[in-house]
């Protein structure tokens, strides 16, 4: 195969296409065939040769993509891709051709990612040959996607998922995941979803559980990634700790901590120190981690999610004061020390209050703060709540407010006496329905 | 020479292939045509055909005088004496290029009608210093600041069509941020009709993000402060943050990136009280950008306190609120030694005026009046 002429590859061109064989044709237009390598067939200008045995649209094609091995052959990623978009352009969709597309497509973003940092070097505008490379993957993609009539067999739906991770890779590498919703909602309706290659699945759902995290939504997040991970064939340790890496820290959100073992088997070791900050409390040790590691962190994107793990760590720092107190009425000043301790910059007892309050609000302590007393009053067993005041009657209620504190009353948060406040639990329902 | 040798040398030199011959015909026609349209693309980015203005007026003399002749003239253009006349005449020191939509059939890259930018810089320190920056003159303030906004549109729509990039670009764009960043923070109370925050907003983060791009190449000795501003502005984007961490070390490093990151960080972890606490370090321009998210800092602190301080016998002492809220009436810090007097009083007259209904609720302690050099940034000399 790797030192054929020219007229015996276009002749195996031609069977293939005759034959209708998707796969072996998709073969010979790939940049992962070793065909690629034989200089015989890296020839500047193809277009005649081509013209002679094949008929439009694929002498155009195999014309473009042989044009662009010549340009591979002297590293000109830039001609390369130019090429590579001629072939994609001129390739046609019939659903027996879409292991063609699909070939064609990854050589498009890899020559699109070549030409972007050959680019680069000199002076070009960031993300631009990308750009173009998902405008022509979505045209692609609409043809696939509006493809109706066609029975289920023969549908070009079935490239439909390819495309969309295709076009996934791009735009997370050019930072436009705003892109990525409506492809998303074009796999979540369709009836295919789970009909596809489990490779493609796994792919799918790597990204959309990324997505998911950068969106804050944790739950969904997890699934995602848990589903890659379990499913991510066994012998791609390289894609399961790409998955890993957004999977932990969701599943350290949500209190799942990973064992060392795991950390060291993927080398995710970064993770390590972290990991025993969260679990001890030691904020400290968690400043230092991801001081530590943060270009791997910040590379990864996952630095943001990290630092939430900050209210877990406070949680568990201030279950340790409770344990060493041994009472249900902790004062609020041994909290402040434990943050002091941790070194803390510049905390006072006002932040330990809202520090506290937050982890109520969360739910992760149960009970209630009194400022009288500067106690954390800690529940037992049961909740203690205040209810029952309206909005209404703290709109009617006298108020008197030192700098507009008053109109904030009437939104509902509490009720006054001269010169306190007293916070009322049932209004906050109202309160948070009205954000 | 073959048409298709010709395409293969047209694409390698990124030029336009000269000629070639006659039209298609033949055979390969329909080819032809396509690869032709193919050749046009590298073309369309080159330099050659970008627009370079030759106009040295903030105003091209063509568009004065058909403002003239339409009695389309603002107040502010119309040369003084001849404002009760039939037809007003324009100052040509005073009259801007007006923002017009680009149109079908309408050709906006004329030379002639577009400004190099060195004009554009002049224009936009002429709408800050001279109209903007000089009410209590002019006011009231929401007139300046509609002619200030749409002659600064037409400014980034020069820079858009003549595609300036670099430090050109970046001395407008600083002033036009500035500008706009103030008024988002002085116009807040306006009525809808006479100000929309969306628009504002909008116009604002354009700005800012074609600032930031400019930045990505080159030394700028401003960048931090305006990534500040950035982060501020956009308090709680994640998009924002993950930006700004991919910042190069040395500007992650400077103060005002620094606190703006701790601002970030502390609403992040949902610590308002921290969050506006580090607000009154704040200069004047960065409290403006912040300003938009103090409601939302203190509904947050409410929201928490509300959970956690909720008891029946449970009492909060309304001034210690009210310092945590940023809402206490504390003289804030005083602004910097440039506040001439001429500062203090425009600030006064605009506080108290009979349309601010409840100015402490909005406004809060945390930002301190205008310094009168707001438009430079804090203390800096502009450039």
């Amino acid at each position: 195969m790797a030192h054929i002429t020219i007229n015996q590859y276009l002749q195996q061109v031609l069977e293939a296409i005759e034959t209708r064989d998707g796969s072996f044709c998709a073969e010979l237009m790939s940049f992962r065939h070793p065909h690629v390598a034989n200089p015989r067939l890296q020839l500047s200008s193809p277009e005649e040769k081509c013209q002679q045995v094949l008929e439009p649209p694929y002498d155009e094609m195999v014309a473009a993509h042989l044009r662009c091995t010549y340009a591979v052959s002297n590293h000109d990623f830039v001609e390369a891709y130019r090429c590579q978009t001629v072939a994609f352009q001129a390739h046609k969709e019939e659903n027996w051709a879409l292991p063609v597309m699909f070939a064609v497509a990854l050589d498009l973003r890899i020559f699109a990612n070549n030409a972007e940092q050959q680019l680069q070097k000199g002076k070009g505008k960031q993300g631009d040959m990308l750009e173009k490379a998902a405008e022509q993957l979505m045209s692609c993609f609409r043809v696939c996607a509006s493809d109706n009539r066609a029975g289920i067999d023969d549908s070009k739906k079935w490239g439909m998922l390819f495309l969309i991770n295709q076009l996934f890779k791009i735009y997370f590498k050019i930072n436009k995941l705003h892109l990525c919703k409506p492809l998303i909602r074009a796999i979540a309706s369709s009836n295919l979803k789970d009909e596809y290659s489990m490779a493609q699945r796994v792919t799918y759902k790597y990204y959309v559980g990324r997505k998911a995290m950068f969106d804050s939504d944790f739950k969904q997040a997890e699934e995602c990634l848990s589903f890659a991970f379990h499913h991510c064939h066994r012998s791609c340790q390289r894609n399961k700790r790409l998955v890993l890496i957004y999977l932990l820290p969701v599943k350290m959100l949500l209190g799942h901590m990973p064992t060392n073992q795991l950390l060291r088997k993927y080398d995710l070791l970064q993770f390590s120190d972290v990991t025993k900050a969260v679990s001890e409390g030691n904020l400290l040790l968690l400043n230092e981690a991801l001081a530590k590691h943060e270009t791997f962190f910040i590379r990864c994107g996952i630095f943001l999610i990290l630092e939430k793990l900050k209210i877990i760590t406070y949680r568990n720092l201030f279950k340790k004061v409770y344990q060493l107190l041994k009472t249900h009425q902790l004062p609020l000043d041994a909290f402040l020390v434990s943050l002091k301790m941790m070194q803390v910059e510049e905390v006072d007892i006002d932040e330990v209050q809202c520090i506290l309050a937050n982890l109520i609000y969360m739910g992760h302590i149960k009970g209630y703060i009194s400022h009288q007393h500067q106690k954390l009053v800690q529940s037992l067993g049961h909740s203690c709540c205040y209810g029952g005041i309206m909005a209404e009657e703290l709109i009617q209620a006298e108020l008197w407010s030192p700098g507009g504190i008053c109109h904030m009353i009437t939104e509902g948060v509490g009720h006054m006496t001269p010169g306190h406040l007293h916070f009322s639990e049932s209004s906050s329902c109202w309160w948070i329905q009205g954000r | 020479m073959s048409r298709k040798a010709n395409y293969r040398a047209g694409s390698n030199s990124h030029r336009r292939g000269g000629g070639g011959g006659g039209g298609g015909g033949g055979p390969g026609g329909r080819r032809e045509w396509r690869q032709e349209q193919y050749e046009e693309e590298p073309s369309r980015t080159a330099e050659e055909t970008v627009p370079r203005g030759t106009c040295l007026t903030m105003c091209p003399l063509r568009e004065v005088r058909e403002r003239e002749q339409q009695r389309r003239l603002h107040r502010f253009e119309v040369l003084p004496g001849t404002e009760g006349d039939r037809m007003p005449r324009a100052d040509p020191s005073r009259a801007v290029k007006e923002y017009s939509r680009p149109a079908a059939g309408k050709d906006s890259t004329r030379p002639g009608d577009l400004r190099p930018p060195a004009v554009l810089l002049k224009t936009v320190r002429f709408l800050i210093d001279d109209i903007a920056a000089a009410s209590p003159a002019l006011e009231p303030w929401t007139e300046a600041y509609d002619f200030v906004f749409d002659r600064l549109r037409c400014v980034r729509q020069d820079m858009v069509i003549q595609r300036v990039s670099g430090a050109e670009a970046v001395a407008v764009l600083e002033r036009i941020v500035r500008f706009l960043l103030y008024a988002s923070y002085r116009l807040c109370e306006e009525p809808l009709r006479l100000y929309d925050p969306r628009i504002n907003d909008t116009h604002l983060q354009e700005s800012l993000s074609w600032l930031l791009d400019c930045y990505a190449s080159g030394e700028h000795p401003r960048q931090d402060e305006f990534q500040a501003l950035s982060l501020l502005y956009n308090l709680g984007s994640t998009r924002a943050l993950r930006r700004a961490l991919e910042l190069p070390e040395r500007v992650r490093a400077s103060p005002a990136v620094r606190l703006a990151l701790a601002v970030n960080r502390a609403h992040l972890e949902r610590n308002p009280v921290r969050a506006l606490r580090l607000a009154r370090r704040l200069d004047f321009l960065q409290s403006c950008a912040l300003h938009r998210h103090l409601a939302a800092c203190r509904r947050d602190l409410l929201l928490l306190y509300s959970h956690g301080l909720s008891s029946r016998d449970c009492r909060y002492p309304l001034q210690r609120l009210a310092r945590l809220l940023a809402l206490d009436s504390t003289p804030p810090p005083p602004p910097p030694t440039s506040a001439t007097p001429t500062a203090c009083a425009w600030t006064a007259t605009a506080s108290s005026s009979p349309r601010r209904r409840t100015p402490s609720r909005l406004r809060g302690a945390s930002a301190p009046p205008a310094p009168q050099n707001w438009w430079t940034g804090s203390g800096a000399t502009p450039a």
